[in-house]
Protein backbone atom coordinates (compact mmCIF):
# COMPACT_ATOMS: atom_id res chain seq x y z
CA UNK A 1 0.00 0.00 0.00
CA UNK A 2 2.94 2.48 0.92
CA UNK A 3 5.22 1.53 -1.86
CA UNK A 4 2.03 1.89 -4.38
CA UNK A 5 1.57 5.67 -2.96
CA UNK A 6 5.10 6.36 -3.30
CA UNK A 7 5.01 5.48 -7.04
CA UNK A 8 1.76 7.40 -7.28
CA UNK A 9 3.75 10.07 -6.02
CA UNK A 10 6.49 9.73 -8.19
CA UNK A 11 4.71 9.63 -11.20
CA UNK A 12 2.54 13.06 -10.31
CA UNK A 13 5.89 14.72 -9.51
CA UNK A 14 7.32 13.39 -12.92
CA UNK A 15 3.99 14.86 -14.53
CA UNK A 16 4.42 18.04 -12.81
CA UNK A 17 8.36 18.61 -12.65
CA UNK A 18 9.00 16.40 -16.26
CA UNK A 19 8.30 19.28 -18.53
CA UNK A 20 11.02 21.66 -16.92
CA UNK A 21 13.64 18.49 -17.12
CA UNK A 22 12.56 17.96 -20.75
CA UNK A 23 13.58 21.73 -21.28
CA UNK A 24 16.47 22.09 -19.63
CA UNK A 25 17.60 18.80 -21.77
CA UNK A 26 16.21 20.21 -24.89
CA UNK A 27 18.00 23.75 -23.84
CA UNK A 28 21.24 21.72 -23.54
CA UNK A 29 20.86 20.10 -26.54
CA UNK A 30 20.41 22.94 -28.65
CA UNK A 31 23.60 24.51 -27.30
CA UNK A 32 25.47 21.96 -27.74
CA UNK A 33 24.35 21.56 -31.74
CA UNK A 34 24.94 25.11 -32.05
CA UNK A 35 21.50 26.07 -33.09
CA UNK A 36 21.95 28.69 -29.73
CA UNK A 37 23.78 31.80 -30.52
CA UNK A 38 26.61 31.01 -27.66
CA UNK A 39 26.95 35.28 -26.82
CA UNK A 40 23.23 35.15 -26.04
CA UNK A 41 22.58 32.15 -24.67
CA UNK A 42 24.75 30.34 -21.82
CA UNK A 43 23.63 26.39 -21.78
CA UNK A 44 22.48 24.81 -18.90
CA UNK A 45 25.61 22.83 -18.49
CA UNK A 46 27.56 26.12 -18.31
CA UNK A 47 25.20 27.56 -15.94
CA UNK A 48 25.59 24.69 -13.55
CA UNK A 49 29.60 25.03 -13.76
CA UNK A 50 29.24 29.30 -13.36
CA UNK A 51 26.93 27.65 -9.98
CA UNK A 52 29.82 25.41 -8.97
CA UNK A 53 32.24 27.98 -9.41
CA UNK A 54 30.22 30.46 -7.29
CA UNK A 55 29.44 27.75 -4.75
CA UNK A 56 33.29 27.42 -4.00
CA UNK A 57 34.70 30.40 -4.07
CA UNK A 58 31.62 31.57 -1.51
CA UNK A 59 30.48 34.23 -3.46
CA UNK A 60 27.33 32.22 -4.16
CA UNK A 61 26.73 32.42 0.07
CA UNK A 62 27.66 35.92 0.29
CA UNK A 63 25.23 37.52 -1.99
CA UNK A 64 22.57 35.29 -1.31
CA UNK A 65 22.25 35.79 2.32
CA UNK A 66 23.00 39.85 1.83
CA UNK A 67 19.78 39.80 -0.59
CA UNK A 68 18.01 37.33 1.63
CA UNK A 69 18.30 39.28 4.90
CA UNK A 70 17.27 42.81 3.12
CA UNK A 71 13.86 40.61 2.33
CA UNK A 72 13.90 39.33 5.87
CA UNK A 73 14.47 42.37 7.62
CA UNK A 74 11.71 44.47 5.20
CA UNK A 75 9.14 41.66 5.08
CA UNK A 76 9.44 41.41 9.11
CA UNK A 77 9.07 45.11 9.82
CA UNK A 78 5.68 45.31 7.02
CA UNK A 79 4.50 41.99 9.43
CA UNK A 80 5.07 43.86 12.70
CA UNK A 81 3.53 47.15 11.09
CA UNK A 82 0.75 45.87 8.84
CA UNK A 83 -0.75 42.89 10.69
CA UNK A 84 -1.57 44.91 13.62
CA UNK A 85 -2.61 48.29 11.69
CA UNK A 86 -4.76 45.88 9.53
CA UNK A 87 -6.66 44.51 11.91
CA UNK A 88 -7.55 48.04 13.56
CA UNK A 89 -8.80 48.82 10.69
CA UNK A 90 -10.84 45.87 9.36
CA UNK A 91 -11.99 45.81 13.11
CA UNK A 92 -12.92 49.97 13.52
CA UNK A 93 -14.53 50.65 9.76
CA UNK A 94 -17.85 49.24 9.48
CA UNK A 95 -18.16 50.51 5.56
CA UNK A 96 -14.70 49.10 5.00
CA UNK A 97 -14.73 48.15 1.33
CA UNK A 98 -15.56 51.41 1.02
CA UNK A 99 -13.31 53.83 2.76
CA UNK A 100 -10.15 51.88 3.44
CA UNK A 101 -9.93 50.19 -0.03
CA UNK A 102 -9.80 53.76 -2.26
CA UNK A 103 -7.51 54.42 0.40
CA UNK A 104 -5.23 50.92 0.12
CA UNK A 105 -5.96 51.50 -3.90
CA UNK A 106 -3.82 54.84 -3.76
CA UNK A 107 -0.84 54.28 -1.59
CA UNK A 108 -0.42 50.76 -3.21
CA UNK A 109 -0.33 52.76 -6.12
CA UNK A 110 3.19 54.17 -5.38
CA UNK A 111 5.26 52.99 -7.10
CA UNK A 112 8.48 52.48 -5.25
CA UNK A 113 10.64 53.37 -7.50
CA UNK A 114 9.36 57.02 -7.91
CA UNK A 115 9.80 57.12 -4.10
CA UNK A 116 13.60 55.33 -4.61
CA UNK A 117 15.05 58.96 -4.34
CA UNK A 118 13.27 60.07 -1.89
CA UNK A 119 14.13 56.99 0.74
CA UNK A 120 17.67 57.42 -0.40
CA UNK A 121 17.37 61.86 0.63
CA UNK A 122 15.38 59.74 3.79
CA UNK A 123 17.78 56.90 4.67
CA UNK A 124 20.73 57.36 2.80
CA UNK A 125 22.70 55.41 0.83
CA UNK A 126 22.70 52.12 2.62
CA UNK A 127 21.07 49.29 3.78
CA UNK A 128 17.83 51.42 5.14
CA UNK A 129 16.75 52.63 2.08
CA UNK A 130 16.42 49.02 0.33
CA UNK A 131 14.64 47.63 3.29
CA UNK A 132 12.59 50.71 3.42
CA UNK A 133 11.71 49.88 -0.15
CA UNK A 134 10.89 46.06 0.30
CA UNK A 135 9.01 47.31 3.26
CA UNK A 136 6.77 49.85 1.02
CA UNK A 137 6.11 46.47 -0.73
CA UNK A 138 5.67 44.08 1.25
CA UNK A 139 3.46 45.83 3.27
CA UNK A 140 0.09 46.32 1.22
CA UNK A 141 -0.71 42.94 0.68
CA UNK A 142 -0.57 41.97 4.29
CA UNK A 143 -2.54 45.22 5.44
CA UNK A 144 -5.32 44.67 3.03
CA UNK A 145 -5.60 40.92 3.39
CA UNK A 146 -5.79 41.11 7.49
CA UNK A 147 -8.03 43.85 7.59
CA UNK A 148 -10.51 42.11 4.86
CA UNK A 149 -9.89 38.52 7.06
CA UNK A 150 -11.33 40.42 10.56
CA UNK A 151 -14.35 41.72 8.27
CA UNK A 152 -14.96 38.46 7.23
CA UNK A 153 -15.25 36.79 11.01
CA UNK A 154 -18.56 35.28 11.34
CA UNK A 155 -20.37 37.84 13.82
CA UNK A 156 -22.41 34.72 15.22
CA UNK A 157 -18.79 33.28 16.38
CA UNK A 158 -17.71 36.68 18.48
CA UNK A 159 -21.27 37.21 19.72
CA UNK A 160 -21.37 33.84 21.51
CA UNK A 161 -18.06 34.37 23.18
CA UNK A 162 -19.02 37.62 24.47
CA UNK A 163 -22.25 35.91 25.88
CA UNK A 164 -19.78 33.76 27.54
CA UNK A 165 -17.87 36.66 29.30
CA UNK A 166 -14.95 36.42 26.93
CA UNK A 167 -12.60 39.03 27.72
CA UNK A 168 -11.10 41.63 24.77
CA UNK A 169 -7.72 39.80 24.74
CA UNK A 170 -8.73 36.49 24.96
CA UNK A 171 -11.67 37.17 22.31
CA UNK A 172 -8.96 38.59 19.50
CA UNK A 173 -6.69 35.33 20.31
CA UNK A 174 -9.20 32.68 20.38
CA UNK A 175 -11.70 34.03 17.54
CA UNK A 176 -10.66 36.90 15.29
CA UNK A 177 -7.03 35.40 15.31
CA UNK A 178 -8.09 31.97 13.87
CA UNK A 179 -10.85 32.78 11.50
CA UNK A 180 -9.14 35.36 10.00
CA UNK A 181 -5.53 33.23 9.49
CA UNK A 182 -6.50 31.49 5.86
CA UNK A 183 -6.50 35.21 4.80
CA UNK A 184 -3.49 36.17 6.65
CA UNK A 185 -1.96 33.89 5.34
CA UNK A 186 -2.46 34.80 1.68
CA UNK A 187 -1.43 38.41 2.57
CA UNK A 188 1.69 37.00 3.91
CA UNK A 189 2.57 34.49 0.95
CA UNK A 190 1.96 37.06 -1.39
CA UNK A 191 4.12 39.86 -0.05
CA UNK A 192 6.76 37.58 0.77
CA UNK A 193 7.07 36.99 -2.89
CA UNK A 194 6.48 40.90 -3.35
CA UNK A 195 9.06 41.72 -1.45
CA UNK A 196 11.73 38.80 -2.98
CA UNK A 197 10.44 39.88 -6.03
CA UNK A 198 11.17 43.88 -5.62
CA UNK A 199 14.41 43.09 -4.10
CA UNK A 200 16.21 42.61 -7.15
CA UNK A 201 15.70 45.92 -8.92
CA UNK A 202 16.35 47.54 -5.46
CA UNK A 203 19.58 45.90 -5.36
CA UNK A 204 20.36 47.08 -9.41
CA UNK A 205 19.86 51.02 -8.45
CA UNK A 206 22.38 51.07 -5.79
CA UNK A 207 24.36 48.46 -4.38
CA UNK A 208 27.57 46.98 -4.03
CA UNK A 209 26.23 43.17 -2.69
CA UNK A 210 23.16 40.79 -3.27
CA UNK A 211 21.73 38.75 -6.07
CA UNK A 212 20.32 42.03 -7.91
CA UNK A 213 24.05 43.37 -8.21
CA UNK A 214 25.28 40.01 -9.39
CA UNK A 215 22.98 40.61 -12.15
CA UNK A 216 23.51 44.05 -12.35
CA UNK A 217 27.17 43.75 -12.83
CA UNK A 218 27.19 40.62 -15.37
CA UNK A 219 24.93 42.60 -17.37
CA UNK A 220 27.62 45.47 -17.68
CA UNK A 221 30.33 43.20 -18.01
CA UNK A 222 28.53 41.70 -20.66
CA UNK A 223 29.37 37.89 -18.72
CA UNK A 224 26.24 36.25 -20.16
CA UNK A 225 26.87 32.98 -17.90
CA UNK A 226 26.72 34.74 -14.96
CA UNK A 227 23.66 36.69 -15.62
CA UNK A 228 21.51 33.54 -16.56
CA UNK A 229 23.32 31.70 -12.91
CA UNK A 230 21.56 34.54 -10.89
CA UNK A 231 18.43 34.48 -12.80
CA UNK A 232 18.31 30.59 -11.89
CA UNK A 233 19.53 31.17 -8.17
CA UNK A 234 16.50 33.74 -7.73
CA UNK A 235 14.15 31.89 -9.74
CA UNK A 236 14.86 28.68 -7.11
CA UNK A 237 15.20 31.28 -4.58
CA UNK A 238 11.43 32.32 -5.31
CA UNK A 239 10.11 28.96 -5.76
CA UNK A 240 11.26 27.88 -2.06
CA UNK A 241 9.66 31.29 -0.73
CA UNK A 242 6.54 30.44 -1.94
CA UNK A 243 6.81 26.23 -0.68
CA UNK A 244 7.97 27.78 2.70
CA UNK A 245 4.96 29.55 2.76
CA UNK A 246 2.20 27.20 1.81
CA UNK A 247 4.16 24.66 4.01
CA UNK A 248 3.56 26.82 7.19
CA UNK A 249 -0.08 27.47 6.21
CA UNK A 250 -0.93 24.28 5.65
CA UNK A 251 0.45 23.14 9.08
CA UNK A 252 -0.72 26.26 11.06
CA UNK A 253 -4.05 26.62 9.64
CA UNK A 254 -4.92 22.93 10.07
CA UNK A 255 -8.54 23.76 10.98
CA UNK A 256 -9.20 25.09 7.62
CA UNK A 257 -12.06 23.08 5.99
CA UNK A 258 -14.92 22.75 4.33
CA UNK A 259 -17.28 25.44 5.48
CA UNK A 260 -14.22 28.20 5.22
CA UNK A 261 -12.05 29.09 2.12
CA UNK B 1 -32.16 62.58 -6.14
CA UNK B 2 -29.75 60.23 -7.70
CA UNK B 3 -27.45 63.09 -7.85
CA UNK B 4 -27.56 63.13 -4.03
CA UNK B 5 -27.16 59.80 -3.55
CA UNK B 6 -24.13 59.63 -5.99
CA UNK B 7 -22.87 62.15 -3.83
CA UNK B 8 -23.38 60.65 0.04
CA UNK B 9 -22.08 57.49 -2.03
CA UNK B 10 -18.87 59.38 -2.92
CA UNK B 11 -18.19 60.65 0.29
CA UNK B 12 -19.01 57.27 2.23
CA UNK B 13 -16.11 55.87 -0.20
CA UNK B 14 -13.32 58.42 -0.19
CA UNK B 15 -13.47 60.00 2.78
CA UNK B 16 -10.72 58.74 4.36
CA UNK B 17 -8.20 59.10 1.04
CA UNK B 18 -9.16 62.88 1.42
CA UNK B 19 -8.71 63.05 5.19
CA UNK B 20 -4.96 61.10 4.43
CA UNK B 21 -4.26 63.91 1.38
CA UNK B 22 -5.32 66.34 3.73
CA UNK B 23 -3.00 65.40 6.80
CA UNK B 24 0.05 64.95 4.26
CA UNK B 25 -0.71 68.68 3.43
CA UNK B 26 -1.40 70.26 6.86
CA UNK B 27 2.17 68.13 8.20
CA UNK B 28 4.02 70.47 5.32
CA UNK B 29 2.65 73.25 6.65
CA UNK B 30 2.76 72.89 10.33
CA UNK B 31 6.47 71.87 9.67
CA UNK B 32 6.11 68.28 11.09
CA UNK B 33 8.01 67.12 8.28
CA UNK B 34 10.71 68.74 6.67
CA UNK B 35 9.70 70.16 3.37
CA UNK B 36 12.59 69.35 1.85
CA UNK B 37 12.11 65.88 1.81
CA UNK B 38 8.52 65.84 2.11
CA UNK B 39 7.19 68.28 0.03
CA UNK B 40 3.34 69.11 0.59
CA UNK B 41 0.73 68.45 -1.25
CA UNK B 42 0.05 71.50 -2.62
CA UNK B 43 3.89 72.02 -3.79
CA UNK B 44 3.47 68.48 -5.41
CA UNK B 45 0.38 69.74 -7.71
CA UNK B 46 2.18 72.96 -8.55
CA UNK B 47 5.30 70.92 -9.91
CA UNK B 48 2.66 68.84 -11.58
CA UNK B 49 1.36 71.84 -13.43
CA UNK B 50 4.81 73.65 -13.42
CA UNK B 51 5.88 70.15 -15.70
CA UNK B 52 2.73 70.46 -17.64
CA UNK B 53 3.74 73.92 -18.80
CA UNK B 54 7.64 73.43 -19.34
CA UNK B 55 8.98 70.81 -19.38
CA UNK B 56 6.32 68.14 -21.65
CA UNK B 57 4.58 66.41 -19.27
CA UNK B 58 2.02 65.41 -21.46
CA UNK B 59 4.13 63.63 -24.53
CA UNK B 60 5.98 61.90 -20.96
CA UNK B 61 2.51 60.68 -19.90
CA UNK B 62 1.67 59.14 -23.70
CA UNK B 63 5.13 57.99 -24.02
CA UNK B 64 4.91 55.71 -20.90
CA UNK B 65 1.11 54.76 -21.92
CA UNK B 66 1.89 53.96 -25.38
CA UNK B 67 4.58 51.95 -23.84
CA UNK B 68 2.45 49.84 -21.48
CA UNK B 69 -0.69 49.20 -24.09
CA UNK B 70 1.88 47.92 -27.11
CA UNK B 71 3.03 45.55 -23.95
CA UNK B 72 -0.05 44.50 -23.40
CA UNK B 73 -1.34 44.18 -26.88
CA UNK B 74 1.87 41.75 -27.64
CA UNK B 75 0.99 39.59 -24.53
CA UNK B 76 -2.45 39.21 -25.37
CA UNK B 77 -1.44 38.73 -29.35
CA UNK B 78 0.57 35.99 -27.63
CA UNK B 79 -0.89 34.51 -24.45
CA UNK B 80 -4.09 34.01 -25.54
CA UNK B 81 -4.22 31.70 -28.53
CA UNK B 82 -1.58 30.59 -27.30
CA UNK B 83 -3.89 29.61 -23.93
CA UNK B 84 -6.72 29.09 -26.23
CA UNK B 85 -4.83 26.25 -27.65
CA UNK B 86 -3.10 24.92 -24.73
CA UNK B 87 -6.81 24.55 -22.95
CA UNK B 88 -9.12 23.55 -25.75
CA UNK B 89 -6.72 21.31 -28.36
CA UNK B 90 -4.01 19.72 -26.43
CA UNK B 91 -5.32 19.72 -22.82
CA UNK B 92 -3.11 17.10 -21.58
CA UNK B 93 0.17 18.48 -23.15
CA UNK B 94 -0.93 22.01 -21.15
CA UNK B 95 -1.54 19.67 -17.86
CA UNK B 96 1.92 18.01 -18.28
CA UNK B 97 3.77 21.87 -19.18
CA UNK B 98 2.22 23.60 -17.01
CA UNK B 99 5.10 23.02 -13.90
CA UNK B 100 7.42 24.72 -16.37
CA UNK B 101 5.06 27.99 -17.49
CA UNK B 102 5.07 28.28 -13.63
CA UNK B 103 9.05 28.56 -13.90
CA UNK B 104 8.86 30.93 -16.63
CA UNK B 105 6.57 33.17 -14.52
CA UNK B 106 8.67 33.18 -11.77
CA UNK B 107 11.59 34.65 -13.68
CA UNK B 108 12.26 38.35 -12.48
CA UNK B 109 11.82 40.44 -15.15
CA UNK B 110 14.38 42.69 -14.42
CA UNK B 111 16.86 39.73 -14.57
CA UNK B 112 14.98 39.83 -18.28
CA UNK B 113 15.65 43.20 -18.65
CA UNK B 114 19.32 42.94 -19.95
CA UNK B 115 18.55 39.69 -21.70
CA UNK B 116 16.27 41.78 -23.92
CA UNK B 117 18.70 44.76 -24.39
CA UNK B 118 21.23 42.13 -25.58
CA UNK B 119 18.18 40.73 -27.69
CA UNK B 120 17.02 43.61 -29.30
CA UNK B 121 19.43 46.09 -28.93
CA UNK B 122 18.50 49.63 -26.96
CA UNK B 123 15.41 51.69 -27.91
CA UNK B 124 11.92 51.25 -27.41
CA UNK B 125 11.42 47.60 -28.50
CA UNK B 126 13.70 45.77 -25.08
CA UNK B 127 11.03 48.29 -23.13
CA UNK B 128 8.04 46.80 -24.58
CA UNK B 129 9.43 43.38 -24.72
CA UNK B 130 9.66 43.42 -21.31
CA UNK B 131 6.00 44.36 -20.36
CA UNK B 132 5.02 41.79 -22.78
CA UNK B 133 6.79 39.62 -20.93
CA UNK B 134 5.66 40.91 -17.54
CA UNK B 135 1.73 40.57 -18.58
CA UNK B 136 2.05 38.08 -20.84
CA UNK B 137 2.18 35.25 -17.49
CA UNK B 138 -1.16 36.64 -15.90
CA UNK B 139 -3.00 36.55 -19.48
CA UNK B 140 -1.83 33.32 -20.28
CA UNK B 141 -2.51 31.83 -16.60
CA UNK B 142 -6.26 33.87 -16.84
CA UNK B 143 -6.90 32.44 -20.30
CA UNK B 144 -6.09 28.96 -19.45
CA UNK B 145 -7.99 28.82 -16.37
CA UNK B 146 -11.34 30.78 -18.06
CA UNK B 147 -10.92 27.94 -21.05
CA UNK B 148 -10.92 25.32 -18.28
CA UNK B 149 -13.69 26.31 -16.59
CA UNK B 150 -16.24 26.74 -19.42
CA UNK B 151 -18.78 23.94 -17.85
CA UNK B 152 -18.82 21.08 -20.24
CA UNK B 153 -22.45 20.91 -20.33
CA UNK B 154 -22.95 24.02 -22.31
CA UNK B 155 -20.49 22.70 -24.83
CA UNK B 156 -22.52 19.35 -25.14
CA UNK B 157 -25.78 21.32 -24.98
CA UNK B 158 -24.57 23.21 -28.07
CA UNK B 159 -22.99 20.55 -29.75
CA UNK B 160 -26.18 18.36 -29.66
CA UNK B 161 -28.01 21.24 -31.10
CA UNK B 162 -25.57 20.68 -34.10
CA UNK B 163 -23.06 23.56 -33.35
CA UNK B 164 -20.21 23.67 -35.66
CA UNK B 165 -17.01 24.03 -33.51
CA UNK B 166 -16.70 27.72 -34.98
CA UNK B 167 -20.14 28.39 -33.73
CA UNK B 168 -19.08 26.48 -30.30
CA UNK B 169 -16.20 28.83 -29.67
CA UNK B 170 -18.27 31.96 -30.85
CA UNK B 171 -20.91 31.41 -28.97
CA UNK B 172 -20.02 29.03 -25.74
CA UNK B 173 -16.47 29.24 -25.05
CA UNK B 174 -15.24 32.73 -25.97
CA UNK B 175 -18.17 34.48 -23.90
CA UNK B 176 -17.68 31.60 -20.97
CA UNK B 177 -13.68 32.23 -20.83
CA UNK B 178 -13.54 36.35 -21.79
CA UNK B 179 -14.00 37.52 -17.96
CA UNK B 180 -11.42 35.27 -17.03
CA UNK B 181 -9.35 36.61 -20.12
CA UNK B 182 -9.87 39.96 -19.18
CA UNK B 183 -8.74 39.90 -15.19
CA UNK B 184 -5.37 38.63 -16.53
CA UNK B 185 -5.17 41.56 -18.36
CA UNK B 186 -6.24 43.73 -15.37
CA UNK B 187 -3.58 41.77 -13.40
CA UNK B 188 -0.93 42.28 -16.55
CA UNK B 189 -1.51 45.81 -16.69
CA UNK B 190 -1.16 46.77 -12.93
CA UNK B 191 2.19 44.44 -12.79
CA UNK B 192 3.69 46.10 -16.17
CA UNK B 193 3.10 50.09 -14.27
CA UNK B 194 4.86 48.67 -11.88
CA UNK B 195 8.02 47.30 -13.99
CA UNK B 196 7.32 50.38 -16.49
CA UNK B 197 8.75 52.97 -14.30
CA UNK B 198 12.16 50.86 -13.58
CA UNK B 199 12.50 50.36 -17.48
CA UNK B 200 12.33 53.55 -17.94
CA UNK B 201 14.59 54.74 -14.99
CA UNK B 202 17.32 52.86 -15.98
CA UNK B 203 17.61 53.28 -19.80
CA UNK B 204 15.67 56.01 -21.45
CA UNK B 205 15.44 59.55 -22.57
CA UNK B 206 11.61 59.93 -21.84
CA UNK B 207 8.68 58.73 -19.85
CA UNK B 208 7.17 59.10 -16.73
CA UNK B 209 10.04 56.80 -14.78
CA UNK B 210 12.53 58.96 -16.79
CA UNK B 211 11.04 62.27 -14.77
CA UNK B 212 11.17 60.28 -11.47
CA UNK B 213 14.96 59.61 -12.24
CA UNK B 214 15.96 62.86 -13.78
CA UNK B 215 14.30 64.94 -10.93
CA UNK B 216 15.85 62.19 -8.41
CA UNK B 217 19.44 62.91 -10.28
CA UNK B 218 18.96 66.67 -10.14
CA UNK B 219 17.55 67.05 -6.53
CA UNK B 220 13.84 68.49 -7.31
CA UNK B 221 12.13 66.60 -4.62
CA UNK B 222 8.72 68.34 -5.38
CA UNK B 223 9.24 66.77 -9.02
CA UNK B 224 9.72 63.31 -7.64
CA UNK B 225 6.38 63.85 -5.73
CA UNK B 226 4.65 65.06 -9.01
CA UNK B 227 5.33 62.49 -11.25
CA UNK B 228 4.60 59.81 -8.70
CA UNK B 229 1.11 61.33 -8.11
CA UNK B 230 0.67 60.98 -12.22
CA UNK B 231 1.66 57.80 -12.10
CA UNK B 232 -1.03 56.94 -9.37
CA UNK B 233 -3.43 58.68 -10.97
CA UNK B 234 -2.70 56.90 -14.58
CA UNK B 235 -2.63 53.82 -12.88
CA UNK B 236 -5.83 53.80 -11.40
CA UNK B 237 -7.26 55.75 -14.40
CA UNK B 238 -6.45 52.26 -16.57
CA UNK B 239 -7.77 50.12 -14.23
CA UNK B 240 -10.50 51.90 -13.73
CA UNK B 241 -11.56 52.48 -17.57
CA UNK B 242 -10.68 48.80 -17.91
CA UNK B 243 -13.04 47.70 -15.21
CA UNK B 244 -15.58 49.92 -16.81
CA UNK B 245 -15.29 48.14 -19.97
CA UNK B 246 -15.25 44.67 -18.60
CA UNK B 247 -18.64 45.51 -16.08
CA UNK B 248 -19.70 46.63 -19.68
CA UNK B 249 -18.88 44.01 -21.75
CA UNK B 250 -18.85 41.42 -19.31
CA UNK B 251 -22.33 41.96 -17.98
CA UNK B 252 -23.13 38.15 -16.69
CA UNK B 253 -19.48 38.63 -14.88
CA UNK B 254 -19.80 37.00 -11.42
CA UNK B 255 -20.62 39.31 -8.65
CA UNK B 256 -17.88 40.13 -5.99
CA UNK B 257 -15.69 42.92 -4.80
CA UNK B 258 -12.57 43.90 -6.74
CA UNK B 259 -9.50 43.66 -4.20
CA UNK B 260 -7.63 46.84 -3.65
CA UNK B 261 -9.74 49.14 -6.41
CA UNK B 262 -12.50 48.93 -3.67
CA UNK B 263 -15.09 48.84 -6.38
CA UNK B 264 -18.08 46.67 -6.38
CA UNK B 265 -18.58 44.83 -9.32
CA UNK B 266 -21.85 42.97 -8.19
CA UNK B 267 -24.83 44.75 -9.62
CA UNK B 268 -23.38 44.77 -13.45
CA UNK B 269 -22.92 48.36 -14.45
CA UNK B 270 -24.86 49.53 -17.82
CA UNK B 271 -24.72 47.25 -20.44
CA UNK B 272 -22.01 47.79 -23.54
CA UNK B 273 -22.93 46.75 -26.80
CA UNK B 274 -20.63 45.95 -30.03
CA UNK B 275 -20.70 49.67 -30.92
CA UNK B 276 -18.92 51.04 -27.35
CA UNK B 277 -16.59 47.75 -27.76
CA UNK B 278 -15.58 49.65 -31.11
CA UNK B 279 -15.69 52.73 -29.60
CA UNK B 280 -13.17 51.50 -26.97
CA UNK B 281 -11.11 49.94 -29.25
CA UNK B 282 -10.93 53.62 -31.63
CA UNK B 283 -10.07 55.23 -28.37
CA UNK B 284 -6.85 52.88 -27.60
CA UNK B 285 -6.01 53.09 -31.14
CA UNK B 286 -5.92 57.13 -30.98
CA UNK B 287 -3.69 56.47 -27.46
CA UNK B 288 -1.44 54.72 -28.95
CA UNK B 289 -0.95 56.93 -32.09
CA UNK B 290 -0.47 59.77 -29.81
CA UNK B 291 1.90 58.05 -27.98
CA UNK B 292 4.13 56.62 -30.88
CA UNK B 293 4.64 60.25 -32.17
CA UNK B 294 5.24 61.37 -28.69
CA UNK B 295 7.92 58.71 -28.63
CA UNK B 296 8.84 60.43 -31.68
CA UNK B 297 9.29 63.46 -30.47
CA UNK B 298 11.06 62.40 -27.46
CA UNK B 299 13.67 61.15 -29.36
CA UNK B 300 13.34 64.10 -31.77
CA UNK B 301 13.90 66.65 -28.75
CA UNK B 302 16.58 64.74 -27.63
CA UNK B 303 18.44 65.99 -30.66
CA UNK B 304 17.54 69.48 -29.83
CA UNK B 305 19.91 70.44 -27.07
CA UNK B 306 18.02 73.83 -26.59
CA UNK B 307 14.77 72.50 -25.93
CA UNK B 308 15.20 70.82 -22.66
CA UNK B 309 17.43 71.95 -20.33
CA UNK B 310 17.34 68.36 -18.57
CA UNK B 311 18.23 66.24 -21.43
CA UNK B 312 21.14 68.19 -21.47
CA UNK B 313 22.11 67.78 -18.07
CA UNK B 314 22.04 63.87 -18.43
CA UNK B 315 23.97 64.09 -21.51
CA UNK B 316 27.14 66.29 -20.30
Amino acid sequence: MKLFRAKETAVSLFYRGGSVVIFVILWQLACSAGLAPETFVASPATILRTLWQYALDGSLYRHSSVSLARAFYGFVLAVAVAVPVGFMLGGWFKNFERAVGPLLAFLGQFNPFALFSVFLLLFGIGEVSKVAMIFWVAVWPILYNASLGVRTVDPLHVKLARSMGMGRVRLLWKIVVPSSASFLFAGLRLSAATAFFMLIPAEMMGASRGLGWLIMNAQVNYQIPKLYTGTLVIVVFGILIDALFRFLERKVVVWKGAGQM
Amino acid sequence: MAVRSDARDAAGKYWLLVLMLAAWELSGRLGLVDQAFVPSLSAALSAVFDMWERTHLFMHVMVSLARVTAGLLAAAAVGVPLAYLLGRTLPGLAERIEALLRVFALINPYCVFPLFVVFFGAGELPKIAVLAWVSLWPVLFGTLAGVRGVDPALIRTARSMAAGSSAVFWKVVLPAASPSVFNGMRTGVGMSFFILIAAEMTGATAGLGWIVHSAGALNQVPRIYGAGLCIVLLGVLLNRSLLFFGNGLFFWWKSGTDPLAGVRTEGAARRLGLRSALAAAALFAVAMGVGAYEIWRAEALLNDPGEMPEYRVWAE
